[in-house]
């Protein structure tokens, strides 16, 4: 059923306002978004593979060059986008189900962003058309901002203003990007685009087309959140409620992934691209962990962690062998299961001792044993321990770089995860294992059902990913076969 | 005389970006940044515009008097016409939104100084305590 394909983003979307429109009802906003957030990770996978011309427009053939032209915006629906569109609606799902528990009165604008949002990066990773994407990736940056505003942490306003002046100056770069490749093409489907510079259309060896990449690549360093904005990504994250952290940075991870798959398909003939790909991703990875290592806000050293580990895509992405890319778009399918099992694992001890500095915190574990062991495998499994999930992407990035005869970025992967390892041990001592300082007031509140049982699944996906990883990585790689 | 229309009009894109991007980097008042914003963003769009333009060109309209071959070869590019359309609509949601949230913290701080609102407070929360 191909019809289903563009029902995986009106439906989240149709969903999302219905929801705002009763939103003083909040018994009923409570059960249709879980009815709502049920039914979107089964749309991936009842639908059919294939494209979904929109209007029913196909593509028309051109007399004189022969390539097939798109006249409407396209969807193109595979294995690798019901990987990413199903693991997304997982934890729509669990972060859904952990919102309408935590509250009594459930915020129907609150559960509007986060369908709004869950729409926009399905769409982002469906789109065909560089400018659609464009669209839905403001329209994910402006969910970002309201999941923040919305949220009931002290400085929200500060930081999604912070956030969105950054944003502001960093979206009509990347517009300007887009409207080069107008310039030099006169079409901005990515498909047509890549014909033509297959066909050796001229212009694509064109001064216009290398600032095209410097301006499209700065808006995906803002999206990604790679340095020079990773401070102000980080401060989203730990700005937002934990769930919904979870799902922002799973928004970040999908939105980077599409952006970046266009970059790739697009430049990827120019080799600057992969040199200012790889180095970039690099940067974030030490300036994240270094950031993260000095830390004493919990939640802000889970935000840089999350900063860092997109790096790993990027890495992966850039060395650009077929190993390489497979191990990268894995990375990306773990980093957003596990990075939002610790954002709800550690907001839930937040939201206890109401403190997020870890100084103050101590001797957890006899008040939370399930909470804690579930965050310590979580962490364990960013920093790549065997068997789990974040060891079979991290080898595989290893492996990658070595047989491309990188032998230096293995070593900075094996030295960064080794550093994640330490600040996992570090706040798990200082969080769960040290004396419990007189201070401390934990509340006795017990964490919710739902929180307990969303950790749980998270774990069993980290450890499934790590015992098959070819579950994800058959899929994937036969995407990545199909890029390059 | 046609040339050097769109090159007055690149030109303007250029210099609505600059002055936008020194208002939004350098002026430390946060509407004024936000009028920065919206320059370079009305640049951009101006930009996209330029694109789309025909020297002599009609609207991409198609009458029914109208011989297609003849319209193909004289109507103006209508694609960048569409999608400035959505950029504009983007950009008047993401300024309303900056708008918002500089009054709510406007009204908190009784300041417009974008070092006085987007300083990072947690180090001034850790020495309260």
């Amino acid at each position: 059923m191909n019809e289903l394909i563009p029902l995986m983003v009106i439906f989240p979307i149709a969903a999302a306002l219905l929801i705002n429109l009763f939103g003083f009802k909040s018994t009923f906003v409570k059960y249709i978004s879980i009815i709502v957030a049920f039914i979107i990770p089964i749309i991936p996978l009842a639908s059919n593979f294939g494209l979904h011309y929109f209007g029913g427009h196909a593509p028309l053939e051109s007399s004189l060059s022969g390539i097939l032209y798109h006249t409407a915006i396209t969807y193109s629906f595979t294995a690798f986008e019901q990987l990413f569109i199903f693991i997304l609606g997982i934890l729509g799902f669990f972060v859904v189900l952990i919102y309408v528990n935590s509250y009594k009165k459930a915020s129907g604008p609150y559960l509007f962003l986060l369908f709004m949002g869950i729409a926009a990066v399905s769409a982002l990773i469906l789109s065909d058309d560089i400018f659609h994407m464009f669209v839905f990736f403001e329209i994910a940056a402006i969910v970002q901002v309201g999941i923040v505003a919305a949220s009931t942490i002290k400085d929200r306003y500060e930081i999604a203003l912070k956030y969105m002046i950054v944003g502001s100056i960093g979206s009509p770069i990347i517009l300007l990007g887009i409207a080069f490749l107008l310039a030099i093409f006169g079409n901005v489907n990515i498909t047509d685009i890549v014909n033509m510079i297959n066909a050796g259309f001229p212009a694509a060896s064109s001064p216009v087309f290398f600032a095209s990449l410097a301006l499209i690549f700065f808006g995906w360093l803002y999206t990604a959140g790679l340095p020079p904005f990773h401070t102000a990504k980080s401060g989203i994250y730990s700005g937002a409620e934990p769930q919904g952290a979870a799902l922002l940075q799973a928004f970040s991870v999908i939105t980077m992934v599409s952006i970046l798959i266009a970059m790739v398909r697009i430049f990827s003939g120019l080799e600057i691209f992969n040199v200012i790909l790889v180095a970039f991703s690099l940067l974030a990875m030490i300036l994240s962990i270094t950031m993260a290592l000095v830390q004493t806000d919990f939640k802000r050293m889970i935000a840089f962690l999350a900063v860092g580990e997109l790096g790993f895509i990027g890495l992966g992405m850039g060395i650009g062998t077929e190993l390489s890319m497979t191990a990268g778009l894995f990375q990306a399918v773990n980093e957003m299961v596990i990075t939002a099992l610790l954002f709800i694992g550690f907001g839930a001890i937040a939201v206890v001792c109401k403190t997020t500095d870890i100084n103050k915190l101590g001797g957890l574990i006899s008040d939370y044993p399930k909470t804690a062991i579930m965050v310590l495998i979580g962490g364990f499994a960013m920093a790549g321990v065997p068997p789990l999930n974040g060891f079979q992407s991290k080898l595989m990035l290893v492996q990658s770089a070595l047989n491309a005869g990188y032998p230096e970025f293995a070593i900075i992967i094996v030295l960064i995860s080794i550093a994640t390892f330490v600040v996992f041990v570090k706040v798990f001592y200082l969080m769960f294992l040290k004396t419990k300082p007189k201070a401390l007031e934990v509340s006795g509140e017990k964490i919710p059902k739902s929180t307990i049982i969303t950790l749980a699944v998270f774990l069993i996906i980290c450890i499934t990913l790590g015992l098959f990883p070819s579950i994800a990585t058959d899929t994937i790689s036969g995407f990545v076969g199909g890029l390059l | 005389m046609i040339m050097d229309l769109q090159l007055a009009s690149l030109l303007t894109c250029g210099f609505l970006m600059i002055i936008g991007m020194f208002a939004a980097i350098f002026i430390d008042n946060v509407i004024k940044k936000v009028i920065g914003i919206a320059f370079i963003e009305e640049g951009v769009n101006l930009f996209i515009v330029t694109i789309g333009y025909k020297a002599g060109g009609v609207v991409p309209i198609i009458l029914p008097e109208m011989d297609p071959s003849w319209f193909a070869s004289n109507a103006a590019y209508p694609l960048p016409f569409g999608l400035v359309l959505t950029s504009i609509v983007i950009g008047a949601s993401t300024l309303a939104i900056m708008l918002a949230l500089i009054m709510i913290l406007y009204k908190k701080y009784g300041t417009l100084s974008a070092k006085e609102l987007l300083k990072d407070r947690s180090k001034e929360a850790v020495a309260d305590e």
